[in-house]
């Protein structure tokens, strides 16, 4: 019952800090050098470590498919069953999900930090609003940024299963990707590239939420981080189930 | 007119009353001490002073103006003329000393980059923090951090200024520099609200007091009439004998 209370009460603090931001990104000023900031230590920042993910995850796929599939006679299915992996589900669902550890539990430390030593009260004070410094940039920022990240994610992850096919299970790269580019349809493509804008929302809301409400001090500033990189990684994991058929049902809406 | 007139002010915590009935009034250029025990929520009214938190019932009037119900937007205009000064300076620790200073002014002035330049130059010459300039507010000391945030408060020269234990910790020379600057402030006509627990500095610079015990006001009066009244609630307590 209690574990249910904090559930409502995370989402509810979170849907309506979501709206205070909405209703205040209509507001001047807006600070579009503190968006490039936050662009930069979200997106740049983040990619090396997506792209070792998405690479190793293309990498350890198709090993996995390739010797499963190799004492079937299936190997030639492998650049079908790879791609279309990661572009619909592993690129835009690891990329959030090394985007929540790395940066959400960035943002829920920093702003805890700062509501501990009272800068944020400090941003009030001054007659400024800390949705507008704090919570609009990193929100527009992981929105930004996030699909550009899984974009490289998703090349980069079909480069590593290709490096593989040709590596350990002698498929020409020529054939896998022509296999790819046969099997990958625009479809496919926007229903994994745009998961990513819902994952990038619950991502920045939910850590800026935990940083606004730390509790306990110094010690609340870590209870909040880990709670921030836990909560966030569900709505990414429990999320994608639903946006997987949001996806599909206008997909088939569509064709 | 009162410039803050607090009526009936009650505030609770986690269902326990802080506050039940705190009502005072500051006038134009006075500067009022606000004292009381630990815990007994001078710096809950404080911050109440410019809407950082919000009353359970009672009215706030800042010139007039009832801005307990005010939303976060509204209070803007408020807290371009009434300025907080933190105890602990709440500096932007990402940022540079000038960086600081630089925020209010580029935040509620038309001024141009040299005129902030000038007046950052200006305010830290008065503050004896010229070295400081491109410092972070890490290499400061605690003194030094409270004078750039008390600098940073009235950098755009606000009518009020609320100050929260502003020497809280600080050695005899710093006390004695903020002090001065509270003086100084005071002389250009700026109305204060000075929550302390030190007496000295608090019957150095304030022209009346408030003793706030058991959620409401007990005592009140000038300096002058607390030093008439020896056995008086205010004497007691700065005698340190339990009110």
């Amino acid at each position: 019952m209690n574990s249910y209370l904090s559930f409502l009460q995370v989402f509810g603090g979170a849907s309506l800090l979501l709206y205070q931001s909405f209703h205040e990104s209509f507001r001047r000023p807006l600070y579009f050098k503190l968006i490039l900031e936050q662009i930069y230590m979200v997106g740049v920042k983040s990619l090396p470590l997506v792209l070792i993910t998405a690479l190793s995850t293309g990498m350890v796929m198709a090993l996995q498919f390739g010797l499963g599939l190799e004492k079937f006679g299936g190997k030639l299915y492998v650049p079908k069953i790879v791609s279309l992996s990661i572009i619909r589900e592993m690129g835009p669902v690891f990329t959030s999900l090394m985007l929540a550890a790395r940066v959400g539990a960035g943002i829920t430390s920093e702003i805890g930090s700062m509501m501990v030593t009272q800068q944020i009260d400090a941003i009030r004070a001054l007659g400024t609003s800390p949705i507008k410094k704090i919570v609009i940039p990193r929100i527009l920022a992981c929105l930004i940024a996030l699909p550009l990240l899984c974009a490289f994610a998703n090349a980069i992850g079909v480069y590593g299963g290709m490096y593989v096919g040709y590596n350990d299970l002698g498929l020409d790269p020529q054939f896998y990707m022509q296999k790819v580019f046969q099997t990958i349809t625009l479809a496919d493509y926007m229903s994994g590239f745009g998961k990513t804008f819902f994952f990038a929302l619950f991502i920045a809301v939910i850590s800026c939420y935990f940083g606004l409400n730390i509790k306990g001090g110094t010690k609340g500033v870590g209870t909040a981080t880990t709670k921030s990189v836990v909560t966030a990684s569900i709505f990414i994991l429990v999320g994608d189930y639903f946006l997987t058929k949001f996806f599909w049902i206008i997909e088939q809406w569509l064709s | 007119m009162a410039v803050i007139d607090v009526k009936n002010f009650a505030k609770s915590f986690d269902g326990k009353p802080v506050h039940k009935n705190v009502s005072f009034q500051v006038k134009e250029g006075e500067c009022l001490g606000l004292l009381g025990g630990s815990g007994v929520g001078k710096s809950v009214v404080l911050r109440s002073l410019i809407g950082l938190e919000k009353p359970d019932s009672g009215e706030i009037f800042i010139e007039g103006e009832e801005i307990s119900n005010f939303s976060e937007h509204q209070l803007i205009p408020i807290r371009t003329k009434v300025a907080y000064v933190f105890q602990n300076g709440a500096l932007f620790d990402s940022m540079s000393v000038f960086e600081n200073l630089a925020y209010p002014l580029r935040e509620h002035t038309k001024l141009n980059e040299s005129e902030i330049k000038n007046r950052i130059h200006e305010q830290l010459t008065e503050f004896g923090l010229e070295d400081a300039e491109f410092k972070s507010p890490s290499q400061l000391s605690g003194g030094m951090q409270k004078r750039v945030g008390l600098a940073r408060s009235i950098i755009i020269r606000p009518k009020v200024v609320l100050y929260d234990e502003p020497t809280a910790g600080l050695d005899p020379y710093n006390t004695v520099k903020i002090q001065e600057m509270i003086l100084r402030m005071k002389d250009k006509g700026v109305t204060s609200v000075f929550v302390t627990h030190d007496m000295p500095s608090a019957f150095n610079v304030c022209d009346r007091m408030v003793l706030l015990l058991n959620g409401a006001v007990a005592a009140e009066g000038t300096v002058e009439e607390l030093n008439k009244d020896p056995d008086g609630l205010l004497q007691r307590f700065v005698r340190g004998e339990r009110a």
